[in-house]
């Protein structure tokens, strides 16, 4: 409870804390990213061109840097600990004990962690949908565990910490774990594998979050009715977050939400495709290379695909230019071109594109509207120069894509 | 401006009174109240509420994955705004951008879109009882057009936003036909 303490120790302390509405935040948000932009503009502006800029460079330098110190504290401004997430979380427990008759051992790390108030908003749904999936499913009646020499009291660990730009906010069980077989045999049922394709179990644990894809023999009050995960996959879909479930029989299951810290702001780099402009973020990004020839393969026998050769792996090509309309047709060989590799859940892709730009903070707005039709992408990015650039999503472009 | 409203002139009463009776004649009045802008030569109007700001074009940057009739987006200090040709929505032939073609921002439940319009003529004020909705301009949130609205001797064609803004097919003159 440390972040507790030292909230309560600097209030005592005489009025450090101050109320402000986040109405009033998000302007300011706007508002920096607003000079950010026009900053860029400014100092890159073709009117200096030619000119001799000694000082004014310096000058500009500077006062790039200071922008981007800036936009730091204003996103830090909107940071708030996880640990009021966690709170109502380990009241909802005390009431699923309740409501189960097991008893739980709740246990919580991390919980100083930061995260941006509007993510921390609405992480307290999807969270208390895995909880109450641990607390229903996972963990086995008292007499089981007993049998299966487990102590009485299951245990749930809440768990949150910062990796990059990221949180990972774990919830493990040490309940009876997923049952492949079980989640094998209603995967197949609905078509997702064939009847002899073995999915790797990352692959498979996955279809849990399916909508209205559950397992439980019996359905509870609690769960199993398959309508959290759809809470679950849209806030995490809003989020720009990504969820990965770890599971061993009999030991427990692991679900962990990653999401980024801040959805202003995303580091990410441009790219560009004839005349469209794309961004991805940065730790998306596994590899840049520039294939040979040789590398090359296509299998005209399915559709055209092309594969590329990296280091005896071969990987799927997804062309941009096929894969969303109104953009020209494909006319490039790929040895002409340079190839993103993402690794995504559903293995790696190799997506070509004409030229890597350059590496910058951009401000994310997202697709309403007539743009809320744009697949496999989370917003869009404007850029210093007053572009816009579609923001990559390579997880769902690779599960569109190769479908 | 046309001014056809039939208001009932304000009681006997002193001025405050007045001045509620003059607010609430500017209330009810906005409402009514709607650009026109021609599209070849026939008049459009959409209602003056949802119009946020006219500005001139600008550089549009193409986007994938939309219909062709949403040219691309536009960044508007700021904010990105896609915009639509209505030439190219109504299934009118394109027409060259020129110094006169504007961009008509609207907010429609909290997502703006522009509409390029080949210019923009006046703002009028066309009552509830001077819309026709005869030959099936119902307003039933199913076609663009909303009704057809007397102004003066004219007529002027007023736009269904919601509906303009979504996937809804425009009647192609062959099914106006059937």
């Amino acid at each position: 409870m440390t972040a507790e303490v030292d909230t309560e120790a600097r209030a005592a302390a005489g009025g450090a804390l101050l109320r402000v509405s986040s109405d009033k935040i998000g302007r300011l948000m706007d508002l920096v990213g607003e000079l950010s932009l026009s900053v860029a503009e400014t100092v890159g502006s073709a009117d200096l061109a030619g000119l001799d800029l000694t000082d004014f460079e310096a000058a500009a330098h500077r006062l790039s840097m200071i922008v981007r110190e800036v936009q730091d504290a204003a996103t830090e401004l909107r940071l708030v600990p996880v640990a009021e997430v966690f709170r109502r979380l380990k009241r909802t427990i005390r009431e699923l004990e309740r409501e189960t008759g097991k008893s739980f051992d709740l246990v919580i790390e991390g919980e100083e962690t930061a995260i941006d108030k509007l993510v921390a908003d609405r992480l307290y749904d999807p969270l208390l949908h895995v909880v109450r999936n641990s607390a229903d499913h996972g963990i086995e009646p008292p007499e089981d565990r007993r049998a299966a020499g487990k102590p009485e009291k299951g245990r749930i660990l809440l768990a949150a910490a910062q990796v990059g730009s990221e949180v990972r906010i774990r919830v493990a069980d040490d309940g009876r774990g997923l049952s492949r077989e079980k989640i094998l045999k209603k995967a197949r049922e609905r078509g997702f594998f064939g009847p002899e394709e073995e999915p790797e179990p990352a692959q498979l644990w996955k279809m849990i979050f399916e909508p209205g894809f559950s397992t439980a023999e019996a359905v509870t009050t609690l769960s199993g009715r398959g309508v959290g995960m759809d809470v679950l996959n849209t806030t995490m879909k809003d989020l720009r977050g990504r969820i990965a479930v770890d599971s061993a029989e009999a030991q427990g299951t692991t679900v962990s939400l990653h999401i980024p810290v801040s959805l202003a702001f995303l580091d990410s780099i441009l790219l560009r495709l004839g005349r469209q402009l794309f961004t991805v973020p940065v730790e998306d990004i596994s590899e840049i290379v520039k294939p040979a020839a040789a590398d090359l393969i296509r299998v005209s026998a399915r559709g055209g695909q092309e594969m590329l050769q990296l280091r005896g792996v071969l990987v799927p090509v997804c062309r941009l230019e096929t894969f969303y309309r109104g953009l020209p047709p494909a006319d490039k060989p790929l040895s002409d071109m340079v190839a993103i590799v993402f690794n995504t859940a559903a293995g790696p892709i190799a997506v070509p594109i004409d030229e890597v730009m350059d590496r910058q903070q951009v401000v994310m707005k997202p697709l309403s509207g007539a743009l809320a039709q744009v697949r496999a992408s989370w917003g869009c990015a404007l850029l210093a120069s007053g572009e816009v650039a579609i923001v990559l999503d390579c997880e769902r472009l690779a599960a569109e894509a190769l479908r | 401006m046309t001014q056809t409203q039939t208001q009932t002139p304000p009681p006997n009463g002193g001025l405050g009174q007045a001045m509620a009776a003059e607010a609430d004649h500017e209330d009810t009045g906005i409402d009514t109240m709607y650009l026109t802008f021609p599209v070849g030569d026939e008049t459009y109007g959409v209602p003056i509420t949802l119009v946020t700001e006219i500005v001139g074009m600008q550089r549009v940057m193409s986007v994938p994955d939309v219909p062709h009739y949403i040219r691309g987006v536009i960044n508007l200090r700021g904010k990105v705004i896609p915009l639509m040709d209505v030439r190219l929505r109504f299934g009118m032939a394109e027409r060259a951008y020129d110094d006169r073609t504007v961009v008509i921002v609207l907010d429609v439940g909290n997502a703006p879109v522009g509409l390029i319009v080949d210019g923009v003529s006046e703002v009028v004020d066309i009552p509830a009882d001077r819309l026709d909705r005869a030959a099936g301009f119902g307003g039933d949130g199913t076609s663009v057009v909303q009704a057809l609205g007397h102004v003066g001797d004219r007529v002027a064609i007023l736009l269904d936003v919601p509906v303009l803004v979504s996937d809804v097919e425009v009647m192609r003159p062959a099914m106006a036909d059937a």
